[in-house]
């Protein structure tokens, strides 16, 4: 009879289980519409404005163009220390969507290791933090509570201080990662190097005219494009990943809820197998009781 | 007939993707039109109105206040911060563009002349056009 109770708790239990995941998935229903919306309206943007500044290196590595502080564009080979800004998300339960994120870092860092290259951390949301705090990894820098809510004064903090150091010749690459927003049902994850500015994959499609800048006197017209470049990168990045996590946290959950409802299928079949088998016992007991007695 | 195609985008999304025929756009440094095979050229723009004449010859007008246009032989990109585009199926709705597309201007301008400027080019342009 024991054993009776014993599984109608754990059904219960697993049934509760099951309460809980639903809703979690259906919460994340409801905020992966509004952060894909969000998501997708920036993404043009983003394309956009990194095709741009792609062109624009190219074309100041054909022509050098002179008086434009080139670091940004300097494409070269020996680098000594590479900065890595990776995007986790604050909270749990969305599958592999953090470990993935934190495997390239592990990966990329593994790779500049082995070739002599220091790398430096900067963590964007809990999850990274903690995991690479629990390791003894050092974090230049870290910051919880922005990946659920991304915004963009809060992106431009995170990137200028990369920036500056870049741009101080503290380091010499920087690196931005976050697992992005594919579809309903799949993640991507994106490796971006923010700086220095990488030149287009084809050159078919681009014109190789001189470019002219307007105004043309001084530089102010590429660092604000540039200022906007680095901001809009991390700031998308957040956004994506906000869409992401969310997309893979419903996935998650709809898994678990699924999980739920096949171990109450199969408790539920125990339980009654159990139920069975005690009222045969029973019936046996009374049955040879009675035979005793004639 | 040689086209060039314009993008204009925003962080809030794409406000224009076509092939047309000619575009003019405020830079910072004055107003100035582009054609197909124009060199290339990156600009910063300021408060005002980008003309664009469609392929048909119609002109259609959006709002920008502040951005950077890159152009080259071929396509043209303007990367604004905010833009509206002053169309409408009827005279209520482009009404209702243009008022929005003002307020734009006036949230981000501080110069009169910048507000002015744009505000007449708006009516020059829907005097010129046929409804």
């Amino acid at each position: 009879m024991a054993n009776l109770k014993e599984i109608k708790r754990k059904i219960k239990s697993v049934e509760n289980t099951k309460k809980t995941t639903r809703a979690m998935k259906l919460v994340s229903t409801a905020k992966l519409r509004r952060a894909e919306m969000a998501a997708r309206k920036s993404r043009v943007y983003a394309q956009k404005i990194n095709e741009v500044l792609s062109d624009i290196a190219q074309k100041i590595n054909q022509y050098k163009i002179g008086g434009i502080d080139s670091r940004y564009f300097d494409l070269k080979d020996t680098i000594d220390k590479v900065d890595i800004v990776f995007v986790t998300a604050d909270k749990g339960l969305c599958g592999g969507f953090n470990i993935q994120t934190i495997k390239q870092v592990q990966l990329l860092m593994k790779e500049y290791k082995d070739k002599k290259i220091k790398v430096r951390l900067r963590a964007v949301g809990r999850k990274g933090v903690d995991f690479f705090r629990f390791q003894g990894v050092e974090l230049l820098s870290s910051y919880v509570g922005v990946s659920s809510s991304p915004d963009y004064e809060k992106a431009q903090e995170i990137i200028n201080e990369a920036i500056a150091d870049f741009e101080n010749g503290v380091t010499d690459k920087v690196i931005l990662i976050h697992n992005g927003y594919k579809n309903m049902i799949s993640q991507e994850l994106k490796v971006v190097d923010i700086v220095p500015i990488e030149e287009p994959k084809s050159t078919d499609s681009v014109s190789l005219s001189l470019m002219e800048l307007e105004p043309a006197e001084d530089e102010t017209i590429l660092n604000s494009l540039m200022k906007k470049y680095f901001e809009y990168n991390m700031y998308y990045a957040l956004i994506d990943s906000l869409a992401a996590e969310h997309s893979a946290r419903m996935q998650a959950m709809d898994n678990a809820t699924n999980n739920a409802s096949e171990r109450v299928h199969k408790l539920t079949l125990a339980y009654n197998k159990a139920r069975q088998e005690s009222i045969t016992t029973e019936l046996i007991e009374i049955i040879s009781g009675v035979e005793s007695m004639k | 007939m040689e086209t060039l195609r314009l993008e204009i985008v925003t962080p809030d999304g794409q406000i224009f993707a076509d092939d047309i025929k000619t575009v003019t756009l405020p830079g910072s440094e004055g107003e100035f039109g582009v054609l197909p095979h124009h060199a290339s050229l990156v600009s910063l723009l300021q408060t005002g109105i980008i003309d664009i004449e469609l392929v048909n010859g119609d002109h259609e007008l959006v709002a920008i206040d502040w951005g950077h246009a890159e152009v080259d032989e071929t396509k043209v990109t303007v990367l604004a911060d905010g833009a509206v585009a002053i169309v409408g199926e009827n005279e209520s709705a482009i009404a209702q563009s243009i008022s929005k597309a003002k307020q734009l201007i006036e949230s981000i301008s501080d110069s009169d002349i910048a507000i002015a400027m744009a505000e007449a080019k708006i009516d020059l342009i829907l005097k010129q056009r046929k409804y």
